[in-house]
């Protein structure tokens, strides 16, 4: 592996990601500023078995997750049969209100799941986190491929990697099966968002329309698009790229203005579907990911295929006490923060930090968990024309339709600061393709 | 049983016309618990297309837009309610209870809380939960006084309790703050009540069979006096309007609410 | 999908005013720069009266940088070819990803003619590389409003500029004729008495800049 041509094309890679504008949208002091998404050549290659471990583990997962929120907004079973602790569903800021005992078309709820994993020295892979809401970073790997295949034509007659420009047609599929009847579209925040990019590009791949909340409208039940000309078209499927808060400020936040007054109550009529669901934030909480592998023993029989990294929740009496005996060791989440935010490695405080830390920690304990550090292994990247080994992680993705299907590809994403566990776009992170090999 | 005659009233007034209003009305009530409604009428206007939807806590809804351009949006409804009916056939609107076992942001519990419930819970050991809701009723009752004009619908009960006056939100959100750390159920409720001329808010709680209401503002158990139209884990669950317009006007709403009894009491 | 937002029409309309404004005045500013190396070191006055801008500029130096690449100032190419971005990165559906490379690359080419002795060179490419813009969104757009609402709205800042510059009575007769056939194949709101004074001023022997100007101006209606 040590000879693919791509990796000698860097240039005219970087060149071509800058002419098609790869970028990500980001604020500095206030300031929105567009950012090339820095690219590393050398791909992240997964082995055809190793891919179809990975995808059975993935599908149940998703499948597991998808009958979780179906649960917890219906019947609550998992909740009376005391498999989850209901506090953790209700004091969840993922949990919505609004949203129970409302049924999305098809009762599906994660439509597009991002599923962040991560492989350990030992090559085990662990999933670390679950994104059910708006996961972004798939258009990335994909345009990339597209620049690849242009700039290095020979590294792909030698290896056999799988498509992965086939995204687009699943995503359409997605949000086709679920359509109520009429015009797909989708819903951007506007060009000043972080992932606009690749919200324009999905637009443009799958067929779908782009729109900001102020071009559609609710009007007697059903959903508009409205064009120059007052004509309205009938929305029937809405992949929205904007927060469930925002989404409508009848219902949610009143103060939203990028959203579409109503458009929850005509949803909740079953005359358009939203994708993904509201109030899936119920199940990607990082306090609910410790129930995950129990929800697929709960909901479908099986032993999990895929496992979590190794995490307690101080919730627990016996966990509490695994936590301050080896407080050192551990990585502590606060369960509220995303993005990279709100983690800590208790080995990098002070002895004040500590102090104080574990008080909160004993004051709050629902809101953290505490999970041990993995051993990464490390990828290769580039840097001033050596390689250096860094930490990465893989966003899987699951789209669902009749079934989940997962897409041959990820987003693996780098950190570029060699002491750095965070591997976050907007912390500086680049990524890399992700190669399935077919053969 | 009474039966009662009620008349909500609400009035927007634009200090600017305004067009394109879309709102959401969470203002009818209906049969459930120990109220029949027999009769409601609604107009609004301006009218336009108005839809009706039910929330996820189990409230009607109406919803539109007024496309037309206004000065004045006005909300009314007339109807006859039956209360302190006793029929175990009557619709409970129990789906799932653990949600409002649940602080929420308006019912968070502070230092002030904590020392009301102390105080509380040193005189109930032992006692049922109607028994202990009354007593949690009192308290709560004397905890703050009654007074305008001091806190507004973002007030936190922590808040209203450390600034010792409030209105029937803030006893409503203290009672709540207090119940909810014994993890009982209990909702906010928004209704009508005679010789009141506004809306009025009380609690409900769950013994594990039935709702129950109180009414801490006036210290009273919810038996033929009051008719509700709403219920939610707090103030926001269950605001009667929220709209957005387009236009640049301040608003002032105004409400008036009517409720007689009519033939007095029957069996 | 053929169903267009009252504000991406808009978007459309002024993505071709603003491509064009990049465009002629980076050959204008090529031609008054060309004066200005040895033989007349003050044009730039000259060269802001016609274009009707201010001349904020205190020397030719001062002058070449600014109207070039100063992000500051709002009459320089670089601040109109952001414009012309800020439309066309929110028309990636409308137009697709080609053709918004093109105005793309020419952000970049100007980043790079900002530093250069030799700024023509840079400005060249920026112009290659909106002729290929409108090259592909002539060949690469199905839609036929899509491409017209973009040529009327290039179409009009031409005449527009054209007038101001007081250009040769040919070239005005040919791009209000060229406007004229544009304008009646789009669903734009314009004002036909406007068009029809307008085709009239064309066939005058003495040209009515200001006039025309003013029609040119105040044709569209949104």
């Amino acid at each position: 592996m040590q000879n693919i041509e791509l990796t000698k094309r860097a240039e005219t890679v970087n060149e071509l990601l800058a002419r098609y504008g790869v970028k990500f949208g980001i604020y500095k002091n206030n300031e929105f500023k567009e950012q090339l998404f820095p690219f590393d050549t050398i791909p992240r290659i997964i082995r055809k078995d190793e891919f179809a471990y990975l995808e059975r583990g993935l599908k149940q997962r998703v499948m597991a997750l998808n009958c979780f929120i179906r649960d917890i907004y219906g019947e609550k079973k998992i909740i009376r049969d005391k498999v989850v602790p209901e506090e953790f569903v209700y004091i969840s800021s993922g949990y919505l209100a609004p949203c129970d005992g409302v049924l999305p078309p098809r009762g599906i709820y994660a439509h597009i799941a991002g599923i962040d994993l991560v492989q350990g020295r030992n090559d085990e892979w662990y999933v670390l986190e679950d994104n059910l809401r708006v996961p972004s970073g798939a258009s990335y790997p994909m345009i990339a491929r597209e620049i690849c295949r242009k700039s290095s034509p020979a590294t792909f007659e030698t290896y056999h990697v799988e498509d992965n420009r086939y995204y687009a047609k699943l995503l359409r599929r997605t949000m086709d099966y679920v359509n109520t009847g009429g015009h797909t579209v989708i819903l951007t925040p506007g060009r000043y968002n972080a992932a606009y990019f690749e919200h324009s590009y999905f637009a443009e791949k799958t067929g779908a329309h782009l729109a900001t909340g102020s071009e559609l409208m609710v009007e007697d039940d059903y959903l508009y698009f409205v064009d120059y000309s007052g004509r309205r078209e009938k929305v029937g499927a809405v992949y929205r790229r904007i927060s469930d808060e925002y989404l409508d400020p009848m219902t949610f936040n009143e103060e939203s203005v990028i959203g579409i007054p109503h458009i929850y109550d005509v949803y909740r009529k079953g005359h358009v579907a939203l994708l993904n669901a509201p109030g899936n934030g119920v199940a990607d909480d990082k306090g609910i990911y410790y129930f995950v592998p129990k929800m697929v023993r709960y909901y479908l029989g099986e032993e999990p295929i895929l496992q979590n990294a190794p995490t307690y929740l101080p919730y627990y009496e016996e966990d509490m006490r695994y936590v301050l005996e080896h407080f050192d060791d551990l990585v502590l989440k606060d369960v509220a923060e995303a993005g990279g935010y709100g983690v800590v490695f208790a080995d990098r405080m002070t002895a004040q930090q500590k102090a104080d830390f574990i008080a909160l920690l004993k004051r709050e304990p629902r809101r953290f968990i505490a999970q041990e550090v993995i051993d990464f292994k490390d990828i290769d990247i580039v840097e001033n024309a050596r390689r250096v080994p860094r930490k990465a992680d893989l966003r899987a993705f699951v789209l669902m339709a009749d079934e989940p299907i997962v897409w041959k590809s990820g987003l693996t994403r780098f950190s570029r600061d060699p002491d750095s566990f965070i591997v976050n776009s907007s912390q500086g992170g680049g990524f890399k393709d992700t190669w399935v090999l077919s053969q | 049983m009474k039966t009662l005659q009620f008349h909500y009233h609400m009035e927007i007034a634009f200090s600017e016309p305004v067009h394109s209003h879309i709102f959401t009305l969470k203002c009818l009530p209906q049969t459930g618990g120990t109220q029949r409604i027999k009769t409601c009428v609604y107009r609004i206007s301006p009218g336009g297309r108005v839809q009706e939807g039910t929330d996820s806590f189990g409230n009607r809804m109406l919803y539109g837009t007024a496309e037309e351009e206004h000065s004045l949006f006005l909300v009314d409804v007339t109807g006859t309610a039956v209360t302190d009916v006793q029929d175990p056939d009557m619709p409970q609107n129990t789906p799932d209870v653990s949600i409002y076992r649940y602080r929420t942001p308006l019912t968070q519990p502070g230092r002030r809380i904590g020392e009301l419930l102390e105080h509380c819970r040193k005189r109930t050991a032992g006692m049922s939960l109607y028994d202990k809701a009354l007593v949690y009723m009192e308290a709560v009752h004397g905890s703050i006084q009654y007074g305008r004009g001091v806190t507004d619908i973002n007030t936190a009960a922590e808040d209203a309790l450390a600034l010792g006056r409030g209105v029937c939100q803030d006893y409503s959100h203290i009672l709540l703050a207090l119940c909810r750390e014994d993890r009982i159920p209990s909702r906010y409720v928004v209704g009508m009540l005679t010789g009141d001329g506004e809306s009025h808010a009380w609690v409900e709680m769950y013994d594990g069979a039935r709702w129950y209401g109180f009414d801490p503002t006036n210290n009273l158990p919810v038996e033929d006096s009051h008719i509700k139209i709403s219920h939610g884990r707090d103030y926001r669950d269950c605001s009667i309007n929220r709209g957005v317009f387009t236009g640049q006007a301040a608003q002032r709403q105004s409400i008036l609410v009517e409720v007689t009894e009519n033939g007095g009491t029957s069996v | 999908m053929g169903i267009i937002s009252v504000e991406n029409l808009d978007r459309l309309f002024w993505l071709g005013r603003y491509s064009e404004r990049v465009y002629t005045s980076a050959r204008l500013f090529a031609d008054s720069f060309d004066r200005m190396i040895d033989m007349d070191m003050e044009n730039y006055a000259a060269f802001c009266r016609q274009l009707d801008i201010p001349n904020i500029y205190s020397s030719r130096e001062d002058f070449c940088s600014r109207y070039i690449s100063d992000e500051n100032d709002p009459n320089s190419i670089y601040s109109n070819l952001m414009r012309a971005y800020d439309n066309a990165i929110v028309l990636r559906n409308e137009i697709g990803s080609e053709p918004i490379t093109y105005i793309q690359l020419s952000v970049y080419d100007m980043k790079k003619s900002k530093v250069s002795r030799a700024p023509l060179v840079g400005l060249q490419k920026v112009e290659d590389n909106i002729l290929a813009f409108w090259g592909i969104v002539d060949d690469m757009i199905e839609d036929e409003n899509i491409r017209n609402v973009i040529k009327v709205g290039k179409r009009i800042e031409r005449l527009d500029l054209y007038g101001r510059l007081q250009m040769d009575r040919e070239s005005i007769v040919r791009e209000v004729h060229r406007l004229a056939g544009r304008i009646e194949r789009t669903n734009l709101h314009y004002d036909e008495k406007n068009l029809i004074e307008l085709k009239k001023l064309a066939e005058e022997e003495q040209i009515d800049y200001d006039r025309i100007v003013a029609l040119v101006d105040t044709l569209r209606k949104d």
